[in-house]
């Protein structure tokens, strides 16, 4: 994006990916600070205080080029958006099989949904009751977010290690578990957000 | 060059404006030679006549009871309308339509009409927006910084905003830049600013919470601070809510006992304030005082406030500004406990309560090591060092304090960027027709946080198009959303299908379109003929100045793609500018900085072709390896 000459920011190509973006490998396991430290030294570079006397279509390159930058940053450093952005480079997508709660998880959706529409309209010791178990219920989702986190990691690992042996051959295989890992996490996450609301509105009452 | 490249910052407040610098190493406020004041009370007055004065000389004309030489008191000042006008906090109008203001600002000032985009005050047969107030104040500043650096012209600036600030006011603090005949080069968020000045001294490190509470707005930022990286990492705020309140709380509590129209007449209202004003900077010191006010002919109020009292007056303000610090680090996903250091910013932290209320916050004592009334200044002076290249190891990243989105089917507000995503960034979003034969696709956007549109403020409309004749569907839009550096949003649209780039017309919700400006400008022009020429010189040299920059730039950087013959038609028409640019004739600036236009269009393109295939050859090699 830059010019290793004269420093201007180049234009963009269109289908840059977000690893070519900050100059790191295209690997899943990334290290934030080395992926932070590549955003900064890029962004150093490129972003617009440095080019507030160019001309304007230099200005609009660099402009250009730091949004484009700062994106692709936001997209790899959480671990689910970039396993998302993994999904999307590879042709693949979440939306289509996660249209059906996973089964496993089916029960704990409907608990929580029942569970917090009582909190809704109870009072008194009721709430107080309800809000405990809402309250370790929320603990229980967290930990298992700490388990999925764990997973996702080691599917990341094991893209890494085919991609480098160049084998590929369970691919597949690797494809449906992140899709699994993914979609778990995103019911995991509405449940947690949904509590976090219940529990305010309760406080705020 | 010849041409001063300097860039000043300047903190345009809502209660007092500052000028400053970098001089070496260190940023300094520029004062006023003749009195050595470095602060500019943001009032302006208008005379009936049209004349302006800024600063104390404004003051001097507020509509007030006083004491007069015949030992009776009158009501004296320009009251509004007719009789010429007052006014302060000008910045808490910067954006606002005219159906935006509060009935009690209308008790306060007389507005033009009250359905317009833009709010207007009332002075004689005249109507000046906030914005072109604002001008007056910056005007007022570039005068003295120029009487103290004999031989400097500011031209360029750099000009902090809450970073609450919605788009519309930021817009609005650039048109007034505009309007003094300023190039402003940045818009830069208050506390960060703030952070700027602690960092440069190393002051505050690590994840650094800045809590700017001013006269007008609040405004509270997480940032993460390290090896010269100032990254926000959450903003939260109010751009009404400040020290004006606290002080109008005071002035209801002691007008109490008076009738609402007699406590709203102008000169009562602003004595009364006065004392107030008084009252408070006397409670931060000492834990008693008392206000006293003669209205004619034979009424006299005495109160006496105790500091436990104003604090008691103080608090839903104080509270309100606390609930901000704990969305704002709930955002951040921080906990107080994890900060490393509280920055105080602003006239109404040197109150005790607020100082005492954010230690009890963040558990630990804040800082205020650099004055709180010069810090954002001598912050903006630095980034404006950041933005001339002479200080080169610091890098910004700020945030979109507000959510921008589109309404979509049922008035619902579509969010396309998150508040406090780091800037400048962008979105962009494809459009299409629902009918047969759309001539036009019309969007509408939002800023905000709820989830209807009607909830959410109007930031702008346009319109995608003319469309001809197409099915239902087919017409496929790229509407690229891109918010800059300062926070304001640019649009531009792309046919997919043709490739060809849309215009987009924007219609500000609330605001100056580009042609109300220039006719603020030519109205502006017609005070006076030496004000006239003198305004469309800098105009003028202001184009000459980017040209040239620009022209430098390129022929340093790509000269070999620029002809022998080129080069020196080019290199002969830039050095005629720039004598002409040492210059009075502003016509001859301007006919040269067209015609150096011209000749410079070919190896422009050239360039960016060059530019062009030379990254897709990079990209290339890279594809290879």
């Amino acid at each position: 994006m830059i010019c290793d000459q004269c420093g201007s920011p180049l234009p963009v190509p269109a289908d840059l990916d977000c690893f070519s973006a900050l100059g790191v490998p295209r690997r899943l396991t990334i290290d934030p600070s080395a992926l932070e430290a590549a955003y900064h030294e890029l962004g150093r570079k490129i972003h617009p205080d440095r080019f507030a006397s160019s001309a304007t279509n230099v200005r609009a390159l660099s402009l250009s080029g730091t949004a484009l930058l700062t994106r692709s940053y936001r997209t790899l450093r959480d671990p689910i958006s970039r396993g998302l952005y993994w999904l999307e480079l590879i042709g693949e997508k979440l939306a289509e099989n996660n249209k059906n709660v996973p089964p496993e998880l089916a029960e704990t959706v409907f608990e929580v949904q029942e569970q917090l529409s009582d909190l809704r309209d109870a009072s008194g010791d009721a709430a107080l009751e309800l809000r405990s178990e809402v309250t370790k219920r929320r603990a229980e989702l967290s930990a298992t977010m700490e388990d999925l986190g764990a997973q996702l990691s080691r599917n990341f690992s094991r893209w890494d290690a085919s991609t480098t042996s160049n084998g590929g051959n369970d691919n597949q295989a690797l494809v449906v578990e992140l899709k699994t890992i993914l979609s778990k996490i995103a019911y995991i996450r509405t449940l947690l957000r949904d509590i976090e609301r219940g529990l305010e509105t309760l406080r705020a009452a | 060059m010849g041409i001063s490249a300097k860039i000043y910052g300047i903190d345009l407040g809502t209660t007092n404006s500052l000028i400053a610098v970098m001089d070496g190493e260190t940023a300094r406020v520029l004062a006023d030679p003749k009195t050595g004041a470095t602060i500019l009370p943001s009032v302006v007055a208008i005379a009936p006549s049209g004349e302006v004065y800024v600063g104390d000389e404004a003051i001097e004309v507020e509509p007030r009871l006083a004491l007069k030489n015949d030992g009776v008191i009158h009501a004296t000042g320009f009251s509004g309308g007719d009789l010429g006008a007052v006014i302060r906090s000008v910045k808490r109008y910067m954006g606002l339509g005219s159906t935006e203001i509060a009935p009690e600002d209308q008790a306060r000032y007389t507005f033009a009409d009250l359905t317009g985009p833009v709010a207007r005050f009332q002075v004689g047969k005249r109507a000046y927006t906030p914005s072109q107030i604002s001008a007056e104040i910056l005007r007022a500043l570039k005068a003295r910084a120029e009487a103290a650096m004999p031989g400097e012209r500011v031209e360029r600036v750099v000009i902090t905003v809450p970073a609450y600030f919605n788009d519309g006011q930021r817009q609005a603090t650039k048109d007034a830049g505009r309007l003094a005949g300023l190039e402003v080069v940045r818009l830069v968020n208050e506390p960060t600013a703030a952070s700027l000045a602690y960092g440069l001294q190393k002051l505050a490190e690590g994840r650094v919470a800045v809590y700017d509470f001013g006269g007008g707005t609040f405004d509270i930022s997480i940032l993460n601070v390290k090896g010269g990286v100032f990254e926000v990492l959450a903003t939260n705020g109010d751009t009404h809510l400040g020290g004006d309140d606290i002080d109008a709380a005071i002035v209801n509590w002691f007008l109490a006992e008076l009738p609402e129209s007699i406590r709203n007449e102008r000169h009562i209202w602003n004595s009364a304030r006065r004392l107030a004003e008084d009252a408070k900077q006397k409670l931060s010191s000492s834990d008693q005082t008392e206000l006293i006010l003669e209205i004619p002919p034979d009424l006299s109020l005495r109160e006496k406030l105790t500091r436990a009292h104003l604090e008691a007056l103080a608090k839903p303000f104080i509270d309100r500004t606390l609930e901000r610090c704990r969305l704002a680090l709930k955002d951040a996903n921080l906990d107080a406990s994890k900060i490393d250091a509280v920055v105080l910013v602003g006239g109404s932290t040197r109150m005790p309560m607020v100082r005492r209320e954010v230690a009890k916050m963040f558990g630990r004592e804040p800082l205020s090591s650099i004055n709180p009334d010069e810090v954002v200044a001598l912050g903006a002076a630095v980034q404006a060092s950041v933005l001339m290249g002479t200080q080169r190891d610091m890098l910004l990243l700020d945030v979109v304090p507000l959510s921008l989105g589109i309404e979509t089917v049922g008035g619902v507000m579509e969010r396309i960027i998150h508040r406090n995503t780091t800037i400048p960034t962008s979105v962009t979003e494809m459009f299409t027709t629902a009918v047969d034969n759309q001539t036009h696709v019309d969007v509408h956007v939002l800023q905000g946080e709820r989830e209807m549109a009607k909830d959410s403020r109007s930031l702008a409309r346009f319109k995608l198009g003319p469309l001809e004749g197409q099915p239902a569907g087919y017409p496929k839009i790229a509407v690229t959303f891109l918010i800059d550096a300062n926070g304001i949003l640019n649009v531009t649209a792309r046919d997919e299908r043709t490739g060809r780039e849309h215009s987009v017309d924007i219609k500000p919700s609330y605001g100056l379109t580009d042609d109300e400006i220039e006719k603020m400008l030519e109205e502006a022009m017609d005070l006076g003929e030496q004000d006239l020429e003198e305004r469309l010189l800098i105009v003028a040299r202001n184009d000459a100045h980017q040209i040239l920059a620009a022209l430098h730039k390129q022929l340093s950087e790509w000269g070999h793609l620029v002809e022998a013959d080129e080069r020196a038609a080019v290199e002969r028409l830039a050095g005629r500018l720039e004598e002409a640019e040492k210059g009075t004739d502003r016509e001859q600036i301007a006919k040269l900085v067209e015609d150096l236009n011209t000749a410079t269009t070919p190896f422009a393109e050239r360039i960016m072709d060059a530019a062009i295939k030379q990254a897709l050859e990079k990209k290339s090699v890279e594809e290879l390896a």
